[in-house]
């Protein structure tokens, strides 16, 4: 993603984040005094167990969510201030997700629901079906389920699709929220090879998951707990 | 998202639940077909009444006066009252003509060619042609007959009569046109001749007009020209004021067709708020197809914002979706309205109910006029309600957390 340069600069740069949620019930604090860098061409896998704050934690890094505190810089843009629409933007352009239920549209077709992230940014029809081939191919999936819907897929060919349309818009990061937490053990293998794939094609990938197993696949583990960071092993 | 795109999903997320979204437009095709039946069935019946009076009815004014008129009066006339655009006067004479061993009778009306375009007369030449001004000025014998007098003169299997030559008064007369006037089985005939021909051949000196005919300018306040002609006419005939009302007749078709506005005003009225409340009615039903739609797809529209649309996307995809609905409704609704307007002309005609007793149209059937603009207005008012109703399930869908949406289940 390049401006001369800007190699040494991290994707992700995320310093000091706390998250506070206000509720009748009282305030939760649930991310406190966050700070990690996730480096371009990294995998590097979130791990916590359920409650430790991590689907906060991408929420915000995909810019569903802003920081109560503490500053988010995306390739130096700093996310945490701005607003509804200039989030969605940021969303659309420069973060892919592929979801733990892959949330693909189920009355449309394989080709349609990787086309859809394109849509939102303008990107003429003809150029939007190119890409969501050329994405469909990165993650080989036969050319014959293209004009299928969604919902007449397999888990495993599901996740492949999302992670194409994850993808589709070339995005600085692609945020995996437990990719293989709906797959049998084959098909989440197949699944992390794609990520792998990915990876060697100098794409950075974050993901996140409660299983060390998935964890232990990407180069780098960050573990969090109680809402705060454990830095922890690098390959 | 482009409007493309918008319209694309709309129709697809509509075609998933077809079901449901008929029954949720059947109130805006109800609305929509009673406009549209309505307006169709009233431009009908004015369409009908407006070419059995003649395009120009509405300023067509008759004078008449106790004291017979001839040419110079009305030219006189014509140089008082700048506001008309021609007064036509006419002549009557009666002939009969003996065929096989029946006498026919013949009216016959001499006028000038203005006189025939004034009342519309010259629109309903099945066969033929009008005279000419040249005829008119020669006072050729030349004869426009009625399609009863074909019938009467020649019999009923008559193809044309145009070329034929017809014997008034001894003076062979050529028939140069066919008047279809809706009227047959009289038999009787009427003829249409120049005025200088009638002159020559039927009044033995005569030459007062039989009936004045005026036609107002475009825009002329007629019940203040028919004031001003009793006035002016009376001036120029030397009548004295107190005895004008006695004297002197000025009417105009105009309180007759301003009668049948008001009858189709109140019409008018009540239909429409008929179809007012089955449309507002279909509304709320658009509004909570719409409301359900959004609980239903939570889910989808996180994964959209969480793909890139804002809120204004999600606003549009909704209103899209409720307008697209309405469209449908409307073209829906314009259809059956239209059917029904067919179908109610087919009844009235088949009960054999005379509409020519409230139009005064000499022609008892009628077709429903739709217009274009009743179309536009009907596709209007859909994206209208689409609009209106659409407008809050769309908000909320779009004011929704995209994080809380993704969890949900």
């Amino acid at each position: 993603m390049g401006e001369a340069g800007s190699t040494a600069r991290p994707i992700i740069d995320i310093r000091h984040i706390h998250r506070i949620f206000e509720s009748e019930a009282g305030l939760a604090h649930i991310l406190h005094d966050i700070s990690f860098t996730v480096q371009q061409g990294e995998f590097v896998a979130i791990i916590g167990p359920s409650g430790s704050g991590k689907s906060t934690l991408m929420n915000i890094l995909g810019c569903l969510d802003t920081p109560t505190s503490g500053t988010y810089l995306l390739e130096g843009l700093d996310v945490a201030k701005l607003t509804d629409d200039e989030l969605a933007e940021v969303r659309a352009t420069r973060i892919g997700f592929v979801f733990q239920s892959f949330n693909l549209l189920p009355r449309m077709s394989v080709l349609d629901n990787v086309m859809l992230p394109l849509a939102y940014i303008d990107v003429p029809r003809r150029e939007r079906e190119m890409r969501a081939v050329h994405a469909l191919r990165a993650v080989s999936l036969p050319l014959d389920h293209y004009d299928h819907r969604t919902n007449e897929l397999s888990g495993g060919q599901m996740q492949r699709v999302a992670i194409a349309r994850a993808l589709v818009n070339d995005p600085a990061i692609i945020l995996a929220d437990e990719p293989t937490g709906n797959l049998d053990s084959t098909t989440g293998h197949q699944v992390l090879d794609t990520f792998h794939h990915l990876k060697d094609q100098g794409k950075t990938i974050v993901l996140i998951t409660h299983d060390s197993s998935v964890a232990a696949e990407a180069d780098r583990i960050v573990t969090i707990r109680d809402g705060r960071i454990f830095e922890g092993s690098t390959k | 998202m482009s409007m493309r795109d918008l319209a694309r999903e709309a129709l697809r997320s509509l075609e998933a639940n077809r079901g449901r979204s008929l029954l949720t437009i059947l109130g805006i095709v109800i609305g929509i077909a009673a406009v549209i039946a309505m307006t169709s069935l009233i431009g009908g019946v004015r369409n009908s009444l407006v070419s059995g009076m003649g395009l120009n009815a509405a300023r067509t004014i008759f004078i008449s006066c106790a004291e017979p008129l001839d040419e110079d009066d009305l030219n006189d006339l014509a140089r008082r009252i700048p506001d008309y655009e021609m007064i036509e006067g006419t002549y009557d004479s009666y002939t009969q003509v003996q065929v096989d061993n029946e006498m026919i009778s013949v009216g016959i009306t001499g006028s000038n060619p203005q006189f025939l375009e004034m009342t519309g007369m010259h629109s309903k030449v099945s066969e033929g042609r009008i005279y000419t001004e040249e005829e008119a000025t020669s006072g050729a014998r030349v004869a426009l007959i009625s399609r009863a007098g074909v019938e009467a003169l020649f019999g009923t299997g008559t193809s044309s009569a145009v070329g034929e030559t017809l014997k008034l008064n001894n003076k062979a007369y050529t028939i140069i046109g066919v008047i279809d006037d809706g009227i047959t089985g009289t038999g009787y005939c009427n003829a249409y001749i120049p005025s200088k021909a009638l002159l020559k051949d039927f009044s033995d000196g005569w030459h007062y007009f039989s009936q004045v005919t005026g036609l107002a300018r475009e825009g002329v306040d007629i019940d203040a020209l028919q004031e001003e002609t009793k006035t002016q006419l009376a001036k120029v005939k030397r009548i004295d004021d107190e005895d004008i009302e006695d004297n002197v007749y000025v009417y105009s078709l105009k309180s007759s067709i301003d009668q049948f506005n008001t009858f189709m005003m109140s019409f008018q009225v009540m239909i429409g708020s008929v179809a007012g409340i089955s449309l507002l009615v279909g509304g709320i039903g658009i509004m909570n197809m719409m409301l359900t739609n959004v609980t239903e797809r939570i889910r989808e529209i996180g994964v959209r914002r969480a793909l890139g649309a804002s809120r204004r996307d999600i606003t549009l995809q909704f209103l899209a979706e409720s307008s697209a609905l309405c469209i449908a409704g409307g073209i829906i609704g314009t259809i059956v309205g239209y059917l029904i307007a067919w179908g109610l002309a087919f009844g009235i005609t088949a009960l054999g109910i005379d509409l020519s007793e409230v139009t005064g149209s000499t022609s008892a059937a009628f077709t429903p006029a739709i217009e274009p603009a009743a179309i536009a207005i009907a596709v209007g008012i859909s994206v209208f309600i689409g609009v209106v109703f659409g407008y809050y399930p769309a908000r909320r869908a779009a004011k929704l957390d995209p994080v809380e949406c993704l969890r949900y289940q």
